[in-house]
């Protein structure tokens, strides 16, 4: 036999199809078909393998933006007309209470007034600050929800009950969750990808999208800034395309070989592997690459935008073409078949100089978050794509006195009422939900929990958050914890 | 891969076809406790209609007539048509299938036996079963394998078993030169390859690494700014010390969890109590100290209760366990040991150690639901009420070294069954209780719990010596089978849980980079010492707020794995890929995932392409000037065995056609050359850049990734 018709003959033998985009699930039927498996419980299942939802889906993709630090809900999106009135007054008791503060001095502290102006948007006529004045554009489309709370008032115990459920490290993120609930639906890009923008850093670093307990299959993928996003992506100097596609024949051929020797069905899990690689290795450069967006496109998001002069600032400096690019990668990831994406910047923690740093910020991702909404709506990906804008917690009304502060110019942690808002995906638009006192203390109507927010979004996956487990220690883990959680249902369209 | 297998298909190990007579421990428990304890179970507060099916006496008084399933409303309720009288009701998400329900039928009608759960039960002393066979473990896995006609796998190929123990022992490959035993190749020989390597310094390195993952080891605190432990690196030394002189498991718990109440306590001692100073600890500004402080307690209590217990006591963190038989009340009364030690750094060696505080002591009481801030009633530090009480009479009350003790008392039920099995998954694959980390009732019962109890004892006998124990295991028959696929168990053990094969196991994430390194000569073998940085894209390690990622100086960086430093917010991706352990939990069992990420790190992490170029280098350098024979070297250093012929043909075509390509490409494809392109003549640069495709080639086959 020549070579090549070995080459021929081996992969013939072994699996023709192996690389038609298969799931293993589909391997592993054609396996057993060929007398390669025979018993059910022995199929190498495909952890991402497509599954179905447990009731009929709404979102099918998600965009989680996440802005580290707690911006100042006061500010943005829960106008309290009574703050200027009590600029520099002491908060009544009956409304502080025993709460915590990481910072604040509580026995001096004032109420600290606000510069923004509040107008109504939309047909719905929701109130949105002069801070974002693109966003406030999408307004119809926007659930705003006004009566988060939290029970963490600590950073990253706080950002890890956003995006884990849970205030420790070691447990799943939402887009954990999700993957491992519903599987992949991309041939050549991670089911879940996660976009950073630096400006002080994320202070749990990759735990924020870690897979925790469930397998590492399911974890957030990083997609760096520049033209190779994966890491290791790129193959090494000096070997082309060409050459590492004949580098994957001959390592899969051998592979094949070694499958006739010894027969581990594991084998052919192992060439479906190497074959995603190559896929995303050109797939994912495409992605990034935005030579084919229109300008216009380009425009609406800002990605050749001039970022306004500032001194300093928590969120860091230039990083608006960054925010834009990512938020327009965005789209053109769920285009493709991503099925969570976050868009994660840090830091919108404003102890001090909120006026400026929340301004310059808001106006990042002002422009490339409307865009986006919009983007979406017109390729008539925003129904099925769920766009959240949330973070750790809220601010206080109460300006920050830290010992060693000259100035009152920010706010401290608050988590007991904080606003988000969700679009798209199945959420009905135009709408706020919830409502708090005149200082945005205390939640007063229809409080929604971290654990409620997540089972709305796993429902809008068609998934029920009390039936999505996860075995543990001897648990059955689930991402809303152990009380009972709710689905917002007059969120959902 | 083998993870994400349905639980409908999923046939456990303690039940197999060809068993009849159902069995409580084996086939009821396991459903009662996923099912129906949680309204019907230990839990006096959620008890549902004051009814327990967890103890018979109470469960024969209504809902079931033994022998008589028809006159047993627990028949009636799970078999109801009506959606209000159902059992479980329609609103859990827990439901009996259909073959569940039948077994429960089955059960009544042989009598509705109850056993008591077998892991708190005392270690029984099994005699061994007649067998030829010289070890007992084959004795005992050869006995159950003739109950269902089937015979053990042949032995493995000698250069397969080989590799297998030098991987298993020291997590290192052999060398050509390890290979040389082949020709005189005896029993006796493989004795000799087994004692040398655990006697090798290299074993300790390997098994540290399995007991880091259940210590939680990391370099740094986690959390907001994951500030940096410099000197966390002692602990984790210590521990491969502890593994290369062989200390006795029960001075090695003894040590971690009390060295410090030890009298006179000798440095080592007090840096083993470094085991419970790894969990992460939050330091955030503003952070409650008390709350704090309280987390870290009960991480200890849930760690020490896996680790040596394999019990998943957490439960009991917030109300009595569901299903074993551990109340909130044991869990603080076990928490009480922990509440008054304080974390000490000690001047002498710079280790994080425990101490005990001495005035001011705090009373433990019970903290409701889970909330430090809501007291319960006082508690007094005491063991577990449902395993054997602690002997001597102590006053004023017991302590940490009390509790350390208890847990190596030869009449504790599980310290010595669990590390027996730990140390056998690392072995054949998988536990002989394949819930490492849950010995309870919602566990999964032992495949041969006789080989278990006999193994649990036999370590105890032994001085609790685990270089005896694993020289024990790596000599038997059952560990020297082959790992190739058997048809003819597919149907009747899909699981392999009777080991008629051993078993083909995806190879961990630092014995993955450290082959490569093993391979190629890069390794840079110094034992111990301060944790390493390697190369880090910027972007990656940039994200978290301890962003100072210096790449450690020269050959540091080629080191073994387990001295990269784990920092709990940049976690080494290369490693976390395969399945590394995040360190917030301890880490019993790791996954064995497939995913196209680990393919690209294979294919281009900077680590795994200097070892192809490094390889490159020795097949140019140390073969004759051949291509068959370079490509026969490049293949014997990766795998240790020649290539078939079929396998050689099908290199050829690939290293003709690849060099055609550097050829054509010129200096652009001599780039792959990096580093070793100033050691190479001018001449043999185009051959070079073609022998680098090729070793890159062979350290991506499945092959290399496994070990047989």
């Amino acid at each position: 036999m020549s070579p090549q018709e070995l080459i021929t003959q081996t992969r013939r033998d072994f699996l023709a199809t192996s690389s038609c985009g298969l799931g293993t699930l589909a391997l592993a039927s054609l396996l057993r078909q060929d007398g390669l498996l025979a018993a059910e419980a022995d199929i190498p299942a495909n952890p991402l393998g497509t599954r179905m939802s447990h009731f009929a889906p709404k979102a099918e993709r998600c965009i989680f933006i996440f802005l580290e630090g707690g911006p100042s809900q006061m500010d943005l999106f829960d106008p309290k007309p009574l703050l200027n009135k009590y600029d520099g007054q002491p908060l009544p008791d009956s409304i502080v209470g025993d709460a915590k503060f990481a910072f604040l001095q509580k026995d001096s502290a004032t109420v600290m007034g606000t510069s923004r102006v509040f107008k109504k948007h939309g047909q719905c006529g929701m109130e949105i600050s002069d801070l974002l004045p693109q966003i406030a554009t999408c307004a119809d489309d926007i659930a705003l929800v006004r009566s988060m709370h939290t029970t963490q008032f600590n950073h990253l115990p706080g950002q890890l009950m956003l995006n884990c459920g849970e205030s420790r490290l070691g447990r799943p993120s939402v887009g954990s969750w999700v993957t491992y609930g519903l599987g992949n639906l991309s041939q050549e890009l991670p089911s879940y990808v996660v976009m950073v923008s630096k400006g002080r850093g994320l202070p749990g670093g990759s735990s924020t999208w870690s897979s925790g307990f469930l397998p590492s299959s399911y974890s957030g993928v990083m997609f760096r800034n520049g033209a190779s996003p994966v890491l290791n992506l790129s193959n090494p100097d000096g070997i082309t395309p060409d050459m590492q596609s004949a580098s994957i024949r001959a390592l899969n051929d051998l592979n094949r070989l070694q499958h006739k020797h010894i027969g581990d069905p594991e084998i052919a899990a192992r060439i479906n592997s190497y074959e995603l690689a190559f896929r995303m290795q050109s797939a994912a450069p495409d992605l990034v690459d935005l030579s084919g967006e229109s300008q216009a496109t380009l425009d609406a998001y800002g990605v050749n935008r001039i970022e306004p002069p500032i001194k300093s600032n928590l969120g860091g400096i230039g990083n608006y073409q960054t925010f834009s690019r990512q938020c327009l990668n965005a789209r053109r990831m769920v285009e493709r078949g991503v099925r969570f994406v976050n868009i994660i910047h840090a830091s919108w923690d404003h102890h001090s100089n909120l006026d400026p740093q929340l301004a310059h910020n808001s106006q990042m991702v002002d422009q490339p978050i409307a865009a986006l909404l919009k983007d979406l709506k017109q390729r008539g990906l925003l129904d099925t794509t769920l766009v959240v804008w949330g973070s750790e917690f809220g601010r206080t009304a109460l300006g920050e006195n830290r010992k060693g502060f000259k100035k009152v110019t920010g706010r401290d942690h608050h988590p007991a009422a904080f606003s988000l808002w969700m679009a798209g995906g199945g959420i009905k638009g135009g709408q706020v939900h919830g409502e708090t006192d005149d200082f945005a203390w205390n939640v007063t109507r229809d409080p929604v929990s971290i654990h409620d927010f997540h089972a709305t979004i796993l429902n809008l996956f068609g998934l029920n958050h009390n039936k999505l487990t996860y075995r543990f220690q001897g648990l059955d883990f689930r991402l809303t914890g152990v009380n009972p959680a709710k689905v917002v249902k007059s969120l959902i369209a | 891969m083998r993870i994400f297998i349905p639980l409908a298909l999923l046939i456990s190990c303690s039940a197999l076809a060809a068993e009849v007579r159902v069995e409580f421990n084996r086939d009821i428990r396991p459903i009662l406790a996923a099912k129906c304890y949680a309204c019907h179970g230990p839990d006096e507060d959620k008890r549902e209609a004051d009814l327990r099916l967890d103890v018979r006496a109470e469960a024969v008084k209504s809902a079931i007539k033994p022998g008589n399933p028809d006159a047993s409303e627990l028949w009636k309720r799970i078999t109801h048509t009506d959606s209000d009288n159902v059992m479980p009701p329609p609103s859990s998400p827990k439901q009996l299938t259909k073959a569940e329900r039948n077994l429960f039928r089955r059960w009544i009608v042989e009598g509705a036996e109850y056993q008591n759960h077998w892991a708190f039960e005392p270690i029984k002393h099994p005699a061994v079963p007649k067998s030829d066979s010289k070890n007992p473990i084959d004795a005992f896995i050869e006995a159950k394998l003739r109950t269902h006609g089937l015979k053990p796998a042949p032995a493995a190929d000698p250069i397969a078993l080989i590799r297998r123990v030098y991987l298993d022992l020291t997590g290192l490959p052999p060398v050509p030169a390890d290979l040389a035993v082949l020709s005189n190749w005896s029993d006796q020989t493989y004795e000799q390859i087994v004692d040398r390597l655990l006697a090798s310094p290299n074993f300790g390195e390997r098994w540290a690494r399995h007991w880091l993952d259940m210590a939680r080891y990391a370099d740094s605190n986690g959390f907001l700014g994951d500030g940096l432990r410099p000197n966390a690196y002692l602990y984790r030394d210590w521990v491969i010390q502890a593994f290369n002189t062989d200390l006795p498991y029960d001075q090695f718990t003894v040590q971690q969890i009390a060295g410090d109440l030890l009298p006179d306590p000798a440095l080592e001692e007090l840096t083993a109590t470094g085991f419970h100073r790894n969990a992460a600890l939050n330091t955030e500004a503003g952070v409650d100290k008390e709350e704090a402080r309280y987390q870290n307690i009960v991480d200890r209590v849930n760690t020490t209760g896996r680790v040596w217990m394999g019990l998943t006591v957490g439960c009991a963190q917030c109300h009595t366990h569901k299903y074993d038989p551990i109340t909130i009340r044991d869990f603080y009364s076990f928490y009480a040991f922990f509440d008054n030690t304080e974390d000490r750094s000690d001047a002498k060696n710079k280790a994080q150690t425990l101490a005990e505080v001495s005035k001011d002591r705090r009373q433990t009481y019970v903290h409701m639901a889970g909330d430090y801030t809501r007291r319960g009633p006082d508690v007094i530090p005491a063991s577990l009420s449902a395993l054997p009480p602690m002997t001597k009479p102590l006053l004023p009350e017991p302590n940490r070294l009390d509790l350390a003790r208890w847990l190596v008392s030869p009449q504790h039920p599980l310290t010595s069954r669990v590390a027996v099995n730990h140390i056998w998954s690392k072995l054949l694959g998988f536990g002989l209780v394949r819930t490492p980390d849950d010995f309870g009732t919602a566990g999964e019962s032992p495949s041969h719990p006789e080989l278990l109890d006999w193994l649990a004892t036999e370590f105890m006998r032994n001085g609790w010596s685990r270089k005896h124990l694993i020289k024990l295991m790596v000599m038997s028959a059952t560990y020297r089978q082959s790992s190739a696929h058997r048809e003819d168990i597919v149907e009747l053990d899909p699981l392999n849980c009777l080991l008629a094969r051993q078993n083909r196991i995806r190879l961990d994430a630092e014995i993955l980079r450290d082959s490569a390194l093993a391979v190629s000569g890069l390794l840079k073998r110094t034992i111990g010492g301060p944790s390493f940085r390697p190369p880090l894209p910027e972007d990656v390690f940039d994200v978290g707020r301890s962003s100072n990622w210096k790449v450690s100086p020269g050959d540091e960086i080629y080191r073994r794995s387990l001295y990269i430093i784990t920092l709990r917010s940049v976690l080494y991706p290369t490693l976390t890929t395969f399945d590394s352990p995040d360190a917030a939990d301890a880490c019993v069992r790791r996954e064995r995932s497939n995913t196209p990420l680990q393919a690209l790190a294979m294919m281009n992490d900077s680590v795994f392409v200097e070892a192809a170029q490094a390889l490159a280098l020795r097949a140019l350098r140390e073969a004759p000037p051949e291509v068959a024979k370079r490509l026969q070297l490049l293949f014997e250093l990766t795998f240790n065995r020649l290539p078939r012929a079929e396998e050689l043909q099908r290199l050829a075509v690939f290293h003709r056609e690849q060099k055609f390509r550097v050829k054509k490409d010129g200096a652009k494809a001599l780039q792959v050359l990096g580093n070793i392109s100033s050691s190479i003549a001018t001449s043999d640069q185009t051959e070079a850049a073609t022998l680098i495709a090729v070793a890159r080639v062979l350290m991506n086959l499945d092959e290399f990734i496994n070990r047989e």
